[in-house]
């Protein structure tokens, strides 16, 4: 990859949802590029938050900056500042093959990104939003991973408080399955759209089929890699080789269990949780 | 789709831009401004909002240190070249006609959390900070939402989350609308500070009491050069007096345009939780005023 000239074909972007394996997927790739990974850049958050929070009324308004009548040109804008500071990420890295983009939460802007830049990559990774929301509950109650690093950041004081699953667990999850549908309803939209090369991944299936299920997706992203290569980065990142004292309740890496949920939440939680991510469910886990 | 080119026909210096905070009077200034710019008035882009929401929210500003953010404080030079970018771009697609050395007003009230990101990534343009006492700007923002008012108008063609507070616990909706207040002209006033180009701070109350002289001084301020017959008759033409009196009153967006109607409009305990909130920048602005209940 030329550094001073990246090409938006050389991006490979990971939509879908926080807690879904795509950090995992992630390192995999990364080690297949050469170790360009760009880890979470939020700008997918940037512009797809704004916009979407955006009233219709001002949307409509031909002197809104993201208007509907000048698309074209803020489309741009999106692209060169994805590019420009992915050229600048790049340049930090090293030369390698693909960047890929690490972004499941900032998903909510997957249709913008992937629209302003068409000939990007795009993998759309989804996981049962039950595991999700379950993994996310174990992850913000008070020693875990996400508590304890938020709780370092006096900053985050106020909403750690605030959000605590360990005061309301139902309002957290129900909160979780309400980001889920926003964050993955919007990837979909994007992988549906998208013409370029795409491929749709369960996390379900990378668990039990890694190697198989990361070769179909090489294919269908139409990158060549050497089996050898697959092979050894999908073995150095199997939940397997990760020390058994940094795994468990609490910790970032916790069960890796697909179905895990049936155990993790009430009857009541699961409830609440299928019935928000219902299109979702239908579509990925039909009954 | 091409690469933004850098030079775009709209110039960053001709840019004039006007922060501060919604119901602070900037309609007002950005009509006559856009009169003399032979109408050239870009009406709240939100711009400002677009860049800063992200940066100056929690995620901004907890992950500026890591490198990966898209605003990650390492490659500060890549996106603020990116901002400038979208900016000119995206004013020059809208703009066209506008010849190289024309000034277009770009009215910015509502995205001025984003201030400091735009003047640093447009050092050359200029900056106008519009501030108006925050007790008037929340006395008029309750207004608007109240029961007949504009702005609860608008809420009940499009409803959101929230939006019926202001009837359901004013005290609360205050204290939102002051917290907004401070992030807006905070911010504005940071951009407003660090800009090293032309810049002028305008009082809403020193626009209202002597509009003409405080014209002049901003455009001299601001080394922009317009006739003074222009000057008057924009002035005239714009003036409170000369607005329709059904235009004008409760509930209207013209409202009633008095400096201190907020001794009238407010409860004490409510301009007490605003001037709270608002401590330091009434402090810095409004120096000699009365207070309320506190300080």
């Amino acid at each position: 990859m030329d550094n001073k000239d990246i090409k938006a074909e050389d991006l490979v972007w990971i939509f879908g949802t926080g807690r879904s394996g795509s950090t995992w997927l992630a390192s995999m790739m990364g080690e297949l590029a050469g170790g360009l990974l760009w880890n979470e850049p939020l700008v997918g958050r940037l512009f797809g938050d704004f916009y979407d929070e955006i009233l219709p009324r001002t949307r409509g308004r031909d002197t809104f900056i993201m208007a509907e009548a000048n698309r074209e040109a803020w489309l741009e804008g999106i692209r060169h500042l994805v590019l420009n500071v992915a050229e600048s990420v790049c340049h930090e890295l090293g030369t390698g093959g693909y960047l890929v983009v690490k972004e499941p939460n900032g998903s909510v802007g997957a249709p913008l990104i992937m629209e302003a830049l068409p000939e990007s990559r795009m993998i759309l990774l989804v996981r049962d939003p039950r595991d999700v929301a379950a993994s996310a509950l174990d992850g913000h109650r008070k020693g875990s991973h996400a508590h304890e690093r938020a709780s370092s950041d006096p900053r985050k004081a106020g909403a750690l408080a605030k959000n605590s699953p360990d005061n309301r667990p139902g309002a957290f999850l129900k909160r979780q399955a309400n980001r889920y549908l926003r964050s993955v309803g919007n990837a979909k939209r994007a992988h549906d759209d998208h013409r370029g090369y795409k491929a749709l991944v369960r996390y379900e299936d990378l668990r039990t089929e890694t190697l198989e299920t990361m070769r179909r997706l090489y294919r269908e992203l139409d990158i060549t890699v050497e089996e050898d290569d697959l092979a050894r980065a999908v073995d150095k990142h199997a939940w397997e080789n990760i020390p058994e004292e940094e795994k468990g309740p609490g910790k970032f890496n916790r069960k890796a269990t697909p179905g895990g949920w049936r155990e993790d939440l009430t009857q009541r939680q699961v409830e609440t949780i299928e019935e928000i991510t219902a299109p979702l469910l239908e579509e990925f886990y039909p009954v | 789709m091409a690469g933004l080119a850098e030079n775009d026909s709209i110039k960053a210096e001709n840019l004039v831009w006007i922060f501060g905070t919604g119901r602070g009077g900037s309609t007002w200034l950005a009509s006559m401004m856009g009169e003399l710019a032979r109408r050239r008035f870009w009406d709240e882009p939100l711009v400002g909002k677009l860049f800063g929401d992200l940066y100056y929210s929690g995620a901004g500003t907890v992950q500026s240190d890591w490198d990966d953010f898209v605003y990650a404080r390492k490659y500060r030079d890549a996106w603020l070249r990116s901002i400038r970018n979208f900016v000119l771009e995206s004013a020059s697609v809208r703009f066209a006609e506008v010849a190289e050395n024309d000034y277009l007003i770009v009215k910015e009230p509502n995205g001025s959390i984003g201030a400091p990101l735009i003047m640093e990534a447009l050092p050359e343009s200029r900056m106008i900070l519009l501030v108006r006492d925050p007790r008037d700007v929340v006395a008029s923002n309750l207004n608007a939402l109240g029961e007949e008012g504009w702005l609860a108008e608008q809420h009940r063609s499009a409803p959101r989350p929230g939006g019926d507070l202001a009837r359901r616990n004013p005290d609360a909706a205050i204290k939102r609308r002051a917290k907004r207040y401070v992030e807006n002209v905070r911010n504005a006033k940071d951009a407003f500070e660090s800009h090293e180009g032309h810049k002028v701070l305008i009082r809403y109350e020193d626009l209202r009491a002597d509009t003409l002289g405080t014209m002049k001084r901003l455009y001299s301020t601001l080394d922009i050069s317009v006739k003074e017959e222009d000057l008057i008759r924009t002035v005239e033409s714009y003036a409170w007096e000369n607005i329709p009196e059904e235009e004008k009153g409760p509930g209207k967006f013209n409202r009633k345009a008095t400096p201190g109607g907020w001794r009238e409009d407010l409860t004490p305990e409510q301009a007490r939780i605003i001037e709270e909130s608002t401590a330091l920048l009434i402090e810095e602005f409004y120096p000699s005023r009365e207070q309320g209940n506190y300080g």
